[in-house]
């Protein structure tokens, strides 16, 4: 990946498989590891694409000068890559066959190109419903000023 | 047809929001851009296999974030030619979408809302596919600031 020099991701989710916690081992309310992620306007722009964005303010720099925002933004949906980003290998969102079942997000401020990103993130809760095994997802993004660019709940149903 | 705002925006408008065509090439691209390669959307053969509780799938899905992703498209589009700006979406997902499937987003203008620093507007949103079948269902808010003179 020639638009993320220092960012090596591993795309084999069964490889870390046994290290990940189960749902027995998840404790809500304890707190997940993650790690900083510095957003590049690539990775921004080739997550925009993969979703059909064409608003200027993701590609355009001299047309997002000319807006509120001053400069490139990214789509407030970037979470969608953050979560993976600022997560480790072991990290039981990858467990293969995690079914994502909804999830709610609050947009304060626009993440940007060069921002480095820091998750602050917990199991919130688990329960079982319908014979299925749900974990409840807390996570907070801030910047490098600490700014919180947004906050978000999904519920995921769990592989075992 | 002058631009619309706040006031002008009436509840109970549609809003007609984009599509896309779904493929094995759209979801491996969404993976290579969102970093989530779970085997759910990249492996036939798991997907054929597993049982995730009472659901069995036929084959390789497409990521339920796509859905969300396409909603804040539809929403952040809208939005910035009218003074808005995306606060809020919750989104559920109701169906798989499979490779060779179309979804398409919508949207409703349900309720207005002026607070004592700011204006808020609340949509009912959902996601369709081909058959006009509903994928997904959610509610999306978005805030209107005030114009400083």
């Amino acid at each position: 990946m020639a638009d993320q020099d220092a960012f090596t991701f591993e795309t084999d989710f069964w490889k870390d498989e046994s290290i990940r916690k189960a749902w027995d081992d998840i404790i809500p309310g304890e707190p997940r590891k993650t790690i900083p992620y510095v957003l590049t306007k690539e990775a921004i722009q080739k997550f925009a694409r993969a979703v059909g964005e064409t608003n200027p303010l993701y590609f355009d720099e001299e047309y997002a000068k000319t807006t509120i925002y001053g400069g490139l933004i990214a789509p407030p949906s970037i979470h969608i890559l953050l979560m993976f980003a600022c997560t480790p290998i072991d990290d039981w969102m990858r467990s293969p066959g995690t079914i994502n079942a909804g999830q709610q997000w609050y947009y304060h401020t626009p993440a940007r190109p060069g921002d480095t990103i820091r998750l602050v993130a917990r199991a919130l809760d688990k329960f079982i419903k319908k014979d299925r095994l749900f974990v409840v997802h807390d996570n907070v993004f801030f910047n490098q000023k600490d700014e919180v660019i947004c906050t978000g709940r999904g519920w995921t149903i769990r592989p075992r | 047809m002058p631009q619309q705002t706040f006031d002008t925006i009436d509840i109970g408008e549609l809003i007609s929001g984009p599509s896309l065509s779904i493929s094995r090439e759209s979801i491996r691209e969404f993976a290579e851009a969102s970093l989530d390669f779970n085997p759910l959307h990249l492996d036939d053969e798991y997907m054929k296999k597993s049982s995730f509780g009472k659901t069995r799938f036929r084959g390789v899905i497409m990521h339920g974030m796509t859905n969300y992703a396409l909603l804040v498209r539809m929403m952040t589009d809208w939005l910035s030619t009218r003074g808005g700006v995306l606060r809020r979406l919750e989104a559920r997902w109701l169906k798989p979408v499979y490779p060779g499937d179309a979804i398409t987003a919508r949207g409703t203008v349900a309720h207005k809302r002026v607070t004592q620093k700011s204006r808020w507007m609340l949509f009912a949103v959902e996601i369709r596919n081909q058959n006009d079948e509903l994928i997904a269902t959610g509610e999306a808010m978005a805030e209107f600031p005030l114009v400083s003179s």
